[in-house]
């Protein structure tokens, strides 16, 4: 504690301080002196020992000690016989004894009564300091958006901020003197729903540890429900003996109902994928069947015309024979259909296994694999630095096989064909890897309707295919998190551009 | 001319035993051939149970087992072969329309000799039939214990 102003009136140099007590006496002993030669008589002992009142009020006891010594003497010499000299007259003994008392008593009493009253101002100014911290603390308490209530060991509250006023709807007058629980009528969120085991369970952790935290339930003013998160603390005076629970409460209604929603939104969540599921499972054995079921007479279909044609062709005219090569024809092409079909719904239903792939090492691969449709074609490939990309190495090479037999494909009724792979990186979209060719292109018109299952942009007597080995490429790219595009031009060629995510 | 074996083929479709027959004819192969037309005829054969009570003793060089058989199917057939410790030795070959990865992976877990897909394309099919036939019934040496005509 600083104190900024004396307590007491009080002269604090020391030279000061004693001038003041010679000063003060010699000031006593001119009046008396002129009095007693004006013929006024015995004032020497007020006056004198009003000087040494003064000196010990304002200088305090050393000084007032010399001023007793000077006044005793001055006494002695002016106004005891015999005058003028420091003997007393057997005669004044008792009066200078007096005077010399009554000046220590004055003293001391002055004295005395200094320390009180100092003591009693130190008393004032601290108490006045506690309470204006106390003031401070308690505003600051109101300050704080928390719900901050204390009450006592009988449940009275006894303190109410602002932040409990917000959040009830209770003033501090309205609050301060209930039962807590008759106002807030406090429910436990216990799993057992029995409001009076978890209270009691709880107030005995708060006598144990001094401190509990959980979720409650209270009631408003306006009747309404709020849920918050509690701590209370345990107050104990200094016997130890717990006097009060102050309890912090934060409003987590809006919380609650927001973890609630998301609650009932994974719920739905869950059960719309177990019905995805079970769709998928369906398809599934839709696909495992077609592939089993369908396969079975489209063999039957082509073995007995085979048989057909081995036993009756010479039976058969040149019509009969151009029919049955028309089933073969189309039974053999529906098998094709139906493997690839199974192949593009494998796609969805497969498990990736993504490793680092060497698109090099890959496009080697496919060009071997087309080997035998660009031979004798006068094929010009260009091939430039490759980078490796991440991803299944059996799903890749699929895309890159179907780009590539794509632009073998179309550049079959050029003289001159050529093919070029390359990549470029592009920080924003990935590794970009583009498959061009000069063959008969397409209409940008018909753009979006490339990569649709079964959308074909050419006659089946221009070019033969299925129409899904785009889809599949594009649903490769697309689990793997890319992105797939095509420019072309008609007459000029095609370029189809992939780009995947960097691992 | 070199002994053969017997094959016993387990299909339900007589349409399809029809053409593998026809393509075992080529080959002069189908004399050894016993037709069980699902799962449990094939393990009556095997156990020598209902129909094949009378037949001899010993097992056939080859089972070529379809994996879609009505009661009991081809998958079961396999498992009880490969768990009997007088049948395990009798190469199985699966000879099925399913390309399904899960299908043949069932397989060769189960201890399958070989597993082919039958081809669409009649000739493909001749050719497997016919390569399978020689290779079981005729190249390869059946364990002790098989049905084998001089």
């Amino acid at each position: 504690m600083t104190q900024t102003k004396p307590l007491l009136p009080k002269i604090s140099l020391v030279v000061q301080r004693y001038g003041l007590a010679v000063s003060s006496v010699a000031v006593a002993l001119g009046i008396a002196l002129f009095l007693a030669s004006q013929g006024i008589k015995d004032v020497e002992f007020p006056v004198l020992l009003i000087a040494i009142t003064l000196t010990v009020w304002y200088a305090g006891v050393g000084p007032a000690i010399v001023a007793v010594v000077l006044s005793s003497l001055a006494f002695n010499y002016y106004f005891t016989k015999p005058r003028h000299t420091l003997n007393v007259d057997p005669s004044d003994i008792p009066y200078y004894a007096v005077f010399v008392v009554f000046a220590l008593l004055i003293t001391w009493f002055a004295a005395v009564r200094r320390r009180v009253e100092r003591n009693l101002l130190e008393s004032r100014d601290q108490l006045q300091h506690e309470v204006a911290i106390r003031t401070q603390q308690a505003s600051l308490l109101n300050l704080t958006h928390d719900t901050i209530f204390v009450r006592d060991m009988n449940d009275i509250i006894i303190y109410w901020n602002r932040g409990a006023q917000e959040l009830y709807g209770w003033s501090a007058e309205e609050a301060i003197g209930k039962r807590s629980q008759d106002l807030l009528k406090t429910v436990f969120a216990s799993p057992t729903d029995d409001p009076i085991k978890p209270a009691q369970a709880i107030r005995n952790e708060l006598l144990r540890t001094g401190r509990w935290d959980g979720e409650l339930r209270h009631s408003k003013a306006d009747g309404t429900e709020v849920v918050v998160s509690s701590r209370w603390s345990l107050q104990r005076d200094e016997r130890g003996n717990p006097v009060a629970t102050l309890e912090t409460n934060n409003d987590i209604t809006e919380r609650k109902r927001r973890e609630d929603d998301i609650r009932g939104l994974n719920q739905q969540l869950e059960r719309r994928s177990s019905e995805l599921e079970g769709t998928n499972k369906e398809l599934e054995a839709f696909a495992y069947s077609a592939s089993h079921d369908l396969r079975a007479p489209l063999r039957h279909i082509v073995g007995y015309t085979e048989l057909l044609q081995k036993h009756s062709s010479a039976a058969m005219d040149e019509k009969g024979r151009r029919y049955m090569t028309t089933i073969l024809e189309s039974a053999t092409r529906m098998g094709t259909l139906i493997d690839d079909l199974l192949a593009f719904s494998r796609i969805g239903r497969a498990e990736t296994r993504e490793t680092m792939v060497s698109l090099d090492q890959l496009v080697k691969e496919v060009r071997s694999e087309v080997g035998q449709e660009t031979e004798g074609r006068n094929m010009t490939w260009k091939v430039g630095a490759l980078p490796d990309l991440y991803g299944d190495r059996s799903m890749l090479k699929l895309v890159l096989l179907n780009l590539v037999s794509n632009a073998v494909k179309f550049t079959r009724t050029r003289p001159s064909p050529e093919i070029e792979i390359g990549s470029s990186d592009h920080r924003a979209n990935g590794t970009v890897v583009f498959v061009k060719d000069n063959g008969v292109g397409f209409d940008m018109k018909y753009v979006n309707k490339l990569f649709g299952v079964f959308q074909r942009l050419h006659r089946a007597d221009e070019f033969e295919g299925t129409g899904i080995g785009l889809a599949t490429v594009q649903r490769i790219v697309h689990r793997h998190g890319g992105r797939i595009w095509a420019e072309g031009q008609v007459g000029v060629g095609a370029t189809f551009y992939l780009s995947l995510p960097r691992p | 001319m070199e002994s053969i074996g017997r094959i016993l083929l387990v299909e339900d479709d007589p349409k399809d035993t029809e053409l593998t027959m026809t393509a075992l004819e080529d080959y002069n192969l189908s004399n050894e051939v016993v037709v069980a037309s699902d799962g449990e005829e094939a393990l009556d054969y095997l156990y020598h149970r209902g129909k094949f009570q009378r037949r001899s003793g010993d097992n056939p060089a080859v089972m070529l087992l379809d994996l879609k058989l009505p009661k009991v199917d081809g998958l079961e057939v396999l498992q009880r072969v490969k768990a009997d410790e007088n049948l395990k030795m009798i190469p199985v070959v699966v000879l099925t329309s399913s390309r399904e990865e899960r299908d043949m992976v069932a397989s060769y877990k189960l201890g399958v000799n070989a597993y082919v897909v039958k081809p669409v394309d009649f000739h493909e099919f001749v050719n497997a039939i016919k390569e399978l036939g020689v290779f079981w019934a005729v190249i390869n040496e059946p364990p002790p214990g098989s049905v084998r005509k001089k």
